[in-house]
């Protein structure tokens, strides 16, 4: 699955982790290429976390291996492993001033003091701190603190480096200008970036590749483009970007038409390549949907509005389908007809280019 | 800020408390510096010849050297021990961790008087000879629950994530804890051993089962008293206590306010 022409970076091979009885990973194989940006998107408990703190070796898997180089590191402690971690909080030494919590790691291998010196300098450059050596760690803000310890480990030069949702504690504003400085920084310094994140708007900004995890296992990787519009299962549909995931029946009707049962309703239509035949998922962007007022021969299925919202540049309405458990997201451009009253009956229609069925079973 | 508590009636009893605590004290102090022999009221006039006769006193000082260097030695003993009894208490994840703290602080239940006869018997058994070495080894019982306590305290509320980041920037637990997690309790570490030393430097139950024929201070100024009662006793005592208060207030002054510090920066 490496992203073509890169050499193997980290390898996870089948990879399990029980805390207990409980399986956080469960059999995970990923191969992450030199340079390449993935992140690692899932709620809390998924095992993101619990997977990037193997690679750094602060975990032993249950079983399996991690590879980094082609070397295996599975037994190797953190401290001896080519990774570095920007976790959550910045952790800087208070002791240390941000020169020397910079110089950690050149200390340690015993580096040169002039060469300390210019690559601290350089390091709080790349951040954008630059002169900031004498600086107590504590004088800093929660932003200049992270850059601090994104600083800390790129003097070092990895060649993976691992990130802890480390902009979760930031304010939004921050958040957003540290993500172009991410993206920047992983641009000129070319070491592997491994991003764990539960902000799917974060993931899609930042990665080459988004793995989506769920209970321990990845259920998609893929570039984010193809996860956000091409979601493997209905959990990937429903975690990256907002979806309508509706239990629906496909049928072979005549003439080259599918049927769909949604709910009691059922439409017609002519697929380009029709969906198999069975119980499905269809998954429909909020966006996709088509809202006018209801009226014989529409073209979509009838539903009644139950609740809309103001979004600026649209409404956001809930609507309601007859036999449908859950109601349906519609987003919806501002028009000149001004929204729909709650209450009101609509017709809902969606081109089919936006449709996506996913195998469903039942039970 | 104003306390809903100030009333001429909680003032009163806070002035007697004070009174009654002190005064003693005050007294000692005040005939360690009186001009003539008397013991009691009136005041008759300040010297400082009973000081000049107790620094003249070979026993008073041999005395006083023991006690210097039992309470450094078992202070800097204690220190070692505890710092480490201190990190493995703190940092493993055994199962044993909650028994052995349990035995670790235990000496701190018991009274001295029990520990002195334990140790007594227990140096007897293994064929020791009484002496300052005894009492060293007595003290540093003593003392090491107290300073594995303040130790242990300052180990659990120090950020740990800060030995994770260590680790992951390359350095062994030995660097890790030269480097990063030693830094960190410093100012706790000093103040609980200047506490150790001053525990050790006025304790007399232990040492008076334990000493054999030597002497510390705190068991000279209880056999001089035996023999006659003068000023010089509380010149000693004056002494004794300045010694102790000082180490005390340093154990309080680094192992308090580095809280503070810890409040100000705030997490």
């Amino acid at each position: 699955m490496t992203a073509e022409g890169r050499a193997a970076s980290v390898q996870i091979e089948r990879v399990t982790h029980r805390y207990g009885a409980m399986a956080a990973l469960s059999d995970i194989d990923l191969t992450i290429g030199q340079g390449e940006f993935v992140t690692f998107l899932g709620p809390s408990g998924c095992g993101k976390t619990t997977l990037l703190r193997i690679i750094a070796g602060f975990l032993r898997p249950s079983e399996g291996r991690v590879l980094l180089q082609g070397a295996d590191v599975t037994a190797v402690p953190p401290h001896k492993r080519p990774v570095n971690t920007v976790f959550q909080r910045p952790s800087l030494f208070p002791h240390l001033d941000v020169g020397e919590n910079v110089a950690f790691s050149l200390r340690l291998a015993k580096t040169p003091e002039p060469e300390i010196k210019r690559r601290v300098a350089d390091a709080l450059a790349l951040v954008r701190l630059p002169g900031y050596e004498r600086r107590a760690s504590h004088e800093l803000s929660g932003g200049q603190m992270q850059r601090v310890a994104l600083a800390r480990v790129l003097v070092a030069r990895p060649r993976v480096l691992l990130l802890d949702e480390p902009l979760s504690a930031l304010d939004l504003a921050i958040r957003l200008e540290m993500e172009e400085e991410l993206r920047r920084v992983h641009r000129e310094v070319g070491a592997t970036f491994l991003y764990v994140t539960h902000d799917q708007r974060e993931a899609l900004a930042l990665s080459d590749r988004v793995a989506v995890f769920n209970r321990g296992r990845i259920e998609q990787i893929d570039r984010p483009e193809r996860v956000y519009r091409r979601p493997a299962t209905p959990f990937v549909a429903r975690f990256v970007g907002d979806a309508n995931v509706v239990p629906v029946d496909v049928t072979r009707a005549g003439g080259g038409e599918t049927s769909i049962a949604i709910g009691s309703e059922r439409i017609l239509r002519r697929f380009p390549q029709s969906p198999e035949p069975g119980p499905a998922w269809l998954v429909l962007r909020p966006e996709a949907l088509l809202l006018s007022e209801a009226a014989p021969r529409a073209p979509g299925i009838p539903g009644i509005v139950r609740d809309f919202a103001y979004r600026g540049s649209g409404y956001a309405y809930r609507i309601a389908v007859a036999g449908l458990g859950e109601m349906l997201k519609a987003e919806v451009p501002a028009v000149e007809s001004g929204p729909f009253a709650i209450g009101a009956p609509v017709d809902l229609a969606w081109d089919i280019s936006a449709c996506l069925f996913l195998r469903r079973r039942e039970g | 800020m104003e306390s809903t508590l100030r009333s001429p009636f909680s003032g009163a009893i806070t002035i007697a408390s004070l009174v009654f605590l002190i005064a003693p004290l005050a007294v000692v102090v005040l005939f360690s510096f009186h001009e003539t022999a008397s013991l009691a009221f009136p005041f008759t006039g300040f010297s400082l010849r009973w000081y000049r006769a107790v620094f003249a006193s070979p026993s008073f000082l041999n005395a006083t050297l023991n006690s210097l260097i039992v309470a450094s030695v078992s202070a800097i003993a204690t220190l070692v021990l505890g710092v480490m009894a201190a990190f493995g208490l703190s940092r493993s994840s055994s199962a044993l961790r909650g028994p052995l703290a349990l035995l670790f602080f235990l000496p701190i239940t018991l009274p001295g008087l029990f520990l002195g006869l334990a140790l007594l018997v227990f140096f007897s058994r293994i064929a020791l000879k009484l002496s300052l070495v005894t009492v060293t080894l007595g003290h540093i019982v003593y003392v090491f629950p107290y300073f594995l306590l303040i130790a242990k305290a300052a180990l659990d509320r120090m950020d740990s994530a800060l030995e994770d980041v260590a680790a992951d920037l390359g350095a062994s637990p030995w660097q890790v804890f030269w480097r990063v997690t030693l830094p960190q309790i410093r100012p706790v570490v000093i103040g609980a051993t200047s506490l150790a030393f001053a525990l050790s430097f006025d304790e007399f139950v232990i040492t008076f089962f334990v000493i054999g024929s030597q002497s510390t201070l705190p068991l000279y100024i209880w056999s001089s008293m035996r023999r006659t009662i003068d000023p010089s006793i509380n010149t000693i005592s004056t002494l004794l206590m300045l010694v102790t208060l000082v180490m005390f207030a340093v154990a309080f002054a680094l192992t308090i306010r580095k809280d503070g510090m810890r409040a100000e920066v705030g997490r």
